[in-house]
């Protein structure tokens, strides 16, 4: 079985507890007006010119060249097809920092249970190896997608973008039913869920409260995380060849403050942004 | 930086301008030849002009002495004679004459006899090995400590005495000689010329400065009694056997340890802990205002014989006072091992990540290894000092020699048959120049490496037994045990196991030269040692592409990739092999240890452009470190790669210099994270570890507006500079750096 993936990240340290190693799957669903991992929302492999870096060898004008023979690095191949006994050596290289720090490995993307199938036994072998294990997911997948994934998953890392449907898809182009849905499944099972809210001017920050009153009566949120919006990914969108639609206004420190503020005065929960 | 929290406006101008003109631009390296007459009264002493003639007139006096009491009188006169204040607005003195002056006077002579008369063969062979590149070694006098634990219980004048009563021991068994008289001589005419002068030094602060006044009449005579008290005397110490003695005071001791004591005494006794903080201010700005370049070593924590960890209240209040005052000299060392407590560990790692980068932590369980290797015991070993950047000894442990070894220069003569590609000299072994295999070359390298540090250590052989002649250490030796038992200065033996180590330099770069010419020669047979030899020699021109395959295609050092892993594991072990089946004057196995200090840029000047992609001319690799923008895979990587290194076999050092970005440690999360790579550092059998959180957009606006930036420290090697101070070359290697880090 393969699983089509675009980057592996190590020293990760705010995708979930201690040191880990994020595994980043390729193809989304939704598609969010911020996203800062462009390269992640196609299913197909994707070829990115960082005009930048290329250092004028010529080597990408003759015949069979492919992208992992630019000398300069400026062309790069988003996505590589990749089977579980090449990704875990990878995945166990730091195995000594993640028994030091309470970390492991987290599966995200993109979307990473467009590949639930492979995501399950990739997880399960993970915790085979003693490594603790976190899905980083936007819950717009189908239940029985969340099901495979659910006994060898510690914690979900689960991205609430909005609560009214109809701000929801001004920012995705999706429905959140699914989303909300997944979430009281999750919820009703008992899973370990840190919530992580993307806060973007203009188009969602009218929703903490919303969000707020809807997770409140929860009881198994570990912690609740403010992600503030960047636009630092504008030169990705350019490399891709696609349209850029990051949003320009970026959050202050002040309105950070507030809305974690007003998620604490609704929730219980610890909030950190 | 909140100097002020502690230290008032006037008292912080008048401290600053003790030393030098705060006035004007400071050149911390060209400081040590100059210090500040203008500040002292005239009335105190002479001038340093004056005193530098003085020294020569009355060595005259002295000429058919044994040359310790000559250096001994040299000590005295200037102590005699330098000019003074204990003004209000210090609670330690001023000093006029600091910048080595009997060096100028007398100890420059001793040292041109030595060089030009005695062995003028060594010293020429030393220059022919330097201006190559190969190796700079020169004897050192720059990274001894004293007994501290010693002085702080015995006082000047316990010192004294019990030197005078192992003379009498000593005489019981055996006649003194010349020399033996000599140094018993010196002794007490260096520690009764430091009493005398802490009287002189009293009768200035009379009046202006009682509380001063009061401790050093309670020095003159005994131990110190207070925390204020331990505090002046270990700067007087520090300030006379390195600025006036010339012999550098490597470290101002294991501060938590050995002032707890008093410290606790004075908390019981009433005296308030904001009080104590104040002195340990006023303590810790002497260092800023002398300015030495490579920061004054202090260091905290260790282990206790129990197995608990030293670090207690006064580490913690060290680290406060050190924060607030945000200061980057002295610098700390923190002896770091699985019983450090984790609070304290988080404190140095925020500071750090604040950007107080001039912390770096020892392993202490692999350093105490390293020790028991050169023959101490567990116990000595677990006192054992750090001094310089990153290097330890065991208590009375002293060094002969500081060498900087260049690995890339054997490469030079196993590609070229011996020769020095940059100069065209023979300077290695004549080899042949045909490989077949792989494993012909890397046994070459390895014959070329081996034939060049046994020819380095051939020199230090050679000027070894002439180090006390050059600057004899009647101050220093009368803290050991050692040199008091057997009347033998601590440079001729009055010593434990004198040690002499081999700073191997540039392992990454070897590493991943070793990785490109395996691969390309040999492996893949693209083309043949001596075409590589040529394309280097034209410092890669024309050969770009494969000059980016090599940047970018090849694994490299640093990213735990085994290939050049193995190969950085291979040479360091080797390396330390080789060294240590020589045996020093003494009969101590040499060693070897990896750091450059700032050598990777000057050697890199004369190193051939090398097979790991680096251009003729560039910088190397620092210490244990990845070379520049290698390390792709992160701090993990970083740490896996320098780990496999057999750190606790080296007798000395192996530092790694981590980068990281600061948003990949932000937060709690960030810290925590920080703390996981430590202690996986240390439960690895690393070394020392320094971390650099820096940011590349920092540094590039700090280049363009060096105003608004004047605070910013960036870390050299062993030591921090001001980011203004140092070279537009440095600078843009620094954000080179910051670049690379993801």
């Amino acid at each position: 079985m393969t699983a089509t993936i675009f980057a592996i990240k190590r020293f990760a340290i705010h995708d979930g507890d201690g040191i880990r190693t994020t595994v980043f799957f390729k193809g989304c669903p939704l598609q969010c007006v911020w996203c800062h991992n462009p390269e992640g929302l196609s299913f197909q492999i994707q070829e990115a010119f960082y005009s930048h870096k290329c250092v004028g060898c010529g080597e990408c004008k003759k015949e069979y060249f492919t992208a992992k023979d630019c000398l300069g690095e400026a062309r790069i191949l988003y996505g590589k097809e990749v089977t579980i006994n090449e990704l875990l050596p990878i995945l166990l290289e730091d195995k000594d920092f993640y028994d030091n720090s309470g970390g492991g490995v987290t599966l995200s993307g993109g979307e990473c249970l467009m590949q639930a199938d492979f995501c399950a036994e990739l997880l399960q072998k993970l915790k085979g190896l003693g490594i603790h294990t976190a899905v980083d997911t936007c819950g717009f997948v189908s239940k029985e997608s969340l099901e495979k994934v659910v006994p060898y998953t510690d914690v979900f890392l689960y991205d609430l973008k909005a609560y009214d449907e109809d701000i929801h898809l001004k920012c995705t182009n999706r429905s959140n039913n699914l989303i909300l849905e997944n979430l009281k499944y999750l919820e009703s099972i008992g899973k370990n869920i840190e919530i992580r809210i993307p806060y973007v001017p203009d188009y969602n920050d009218n929703q903490i409260e919303k969000i707020a009153h809807f997770l409140a009566p929860m009881k198994h949120i570990s912690k609740v995380r403010i992600l503030a919006y960047h636009n630092f990914a504008g030169s990705k969108y350019e490399a891709l060849g696609i349209k850029n639609t990051l949003p320009s206004p970026l959050p202050t420190a002040e309105e950070l403050q507030s809305a974690k503020k007003l998620l604490e005065s609704i929730t219980n929960f610890t909030v950190l942004s | 930086m909140n100097i002020m929290k502690y230290i008032s406006d006037t008292d912080y101008s008048y401290i600053m301008n003790k030393y030098h003109d705060a006035s004007q631009p400071f050149d911390s390296f060209k400081h040590l030849l100059t210090n500040h007459e203008a500040f002292y009264d005239t009335h105190t002493g002479l001038s340093s002009e004056q005193i530098e003639q003085g020294i020569r007139e009355n060595d005259e006096t002295y000429k058919d002495a044994p040359r310790s009491v000559r250096k001994a009188r040299a000590v005295e006169y200037v102590l005699q004679n330098t000019r003074i204040s204990c003004d209000k607005r210090d609670r330690f003195p001023g000093i006029c004459t600091i910048h080595r002056v009997i060096d100028r006077a007398l100890i420059s002579q001793w040292r041109n006899e030595v060089t030009n008369t005695i062995i003028p063969e060594v010293f020429a062979k030393r220059y022919e090995y330097a201006v190559s590149g190969l190796v700079s070694v020169v004897p050192d006098y720059s990274h001894s400590a004293p007994r501290w634990d010693r002085l702080f219980r015995l006082g000047f004048r316990g010192i004294m005495a019990e030197a005078e009563a192992a003379k009498k021991k000593f005489t019981q068994i055996t006649p003194l000689g010349f020399e033996e008289e000599g140094f018993y001589e010196s002794i007490h005419i260096v520690y009764s010329a430091i009493i005398v002068f802490l009287y002189r030094l009293a009768e200035n602060a009379k009046d202006q400065n009682p509380r001063l006044e009061k401790a050093l009449l309670s020095l003159a005579e005994n131990p110190p009694q207070s925390f204020y008290e331990q505090l002046l005397f270990d700067y007087l110490f520090f300030i006379i056997m390195e600025h006036i003695a010339c012999m550098s005071c490597r470290t101002l001791g294991n501060f938590d340890v050995q002032f707890y004591e008093l410290y606790k005494q004075d908390l019981a006794k009433g005296v308030s802990a904001e009080e104590l903080r104040t002195d340990l201010a006023y303590f810790l700005m002497q260092f800023p205002a002398l300015g030495n370049y490579w920061q004054q070593p202090v260091y905290l924590g260790g282990t206790k014989s129990d197995g608990t960890s030293q670090i207690n209240e006064l580490s913690y209040e060290f680290l406060r006072v050190y924060d607030e005052m945000g200061i980057y000299n002295p610098k700390i060392q923190i002896k770091l091992a699985k019983n450090t407590p984790k609070p304290f560990v988080l404190k140095a790692l925020e500071m750090i990540r604040s950007g107080h980068n001039s912390i770096v932590f020892i392993m202490d369980e692999t350093m105490q290894k390293s020790l028991i290797r050169t023959g101490a015991t567990e116990d000595e070993a677990r006192r054992g000092n750090i001094t310089g950047c990153y290097e330890s000894y065991m208590p009375e442990g002293i060094p002969m020699a500081m060498i900087y070894f260049n690995l890339i220069k054997p490469l030079e003569y196993t590609m070229s048959g011996g020769y020095d590609i940059v100069s065209g000299k023979l300077c290695g072994l004549e080899t042949s120049t045909a490989f077949e295999t792989f494993d012909e070359f890397y046994e070459t390298y390895r014959k070329q490496l081996a034939h060049s540090i046994r020819k380095t250590l051939k020199i230090v052989d050679g000027f070894a037994p002439y180090l006390w002649r050059i600057n004899p250490q009647p101050m220093l030796s009368a803290t050991f045990e050692t040199a008091i038992a057997n009347a033998r200065d601590a440079l001729n033996g009055g010593c434990k196991n004198p040690s002499c180590v081999v700073l191997c330099g540039y392992l990454a770069n070897i590493a991943d030269s070793m990785t490109a010419i395996k691969e390309l020669c040999f492996d893949k047979k693209e083309l043949s040692v001596s075409e590589f030899k040529k394309i280097l020699e034209n410092n890669w021109e024309g050969h770009a592409l494969l000059r980016q395959r090599v940047l970018n295609r090849l694994p490299h050092y640093g990213n735990n990739e085994e290939t050049p892993d193995r190969f950085a594991r291979e040479i360091s072990s080797y390396a330390s092999e080789v060294a240590e089946k020589h045996n020093n004057l003494y009969g101590f196995p040499c060693g070897a240890g990896f750091h450059v200090a700032r050598m990777h840029y000057s050697h890199g000047k004369m190193t051939f452009a090398t097979p790991d992609g680096r251009l003729a001319g560039d910088e190397l690799s620092k210490n244990i470190s990845a070379s520049m923008g290698r390390s792709t895979k992160g701090p993990t990587a970083a740490i896996l790669s320098a780990t496999k290194l057999a750190a606790s076999s080296f007798q000395s050092d192996a530092c790694l210099d981590l980068g990281i970005h600061p948003s990949s440690v932000k937060g709690n999360d960030g810290l925590e994270a920080m703390y996981a790579l430590l202690m996986t550092f240390e439960a690895r059998g690393g070394h020392a570890l320094h971390i650099n959180v820096f940011d590349s957009e920092i540094l590039k606006k700090a280049q363009q507006e060096p105003e608004k930036y004047k605070d910013l420290q960036i870390r050299v090697c062993g030591w921090n500079a001001l980011w203004n101070n140092i070279s537009k070359e440095e600078q843009d290697g620094f954000i080179r750096q910051a670049e690379a880090l993801i």
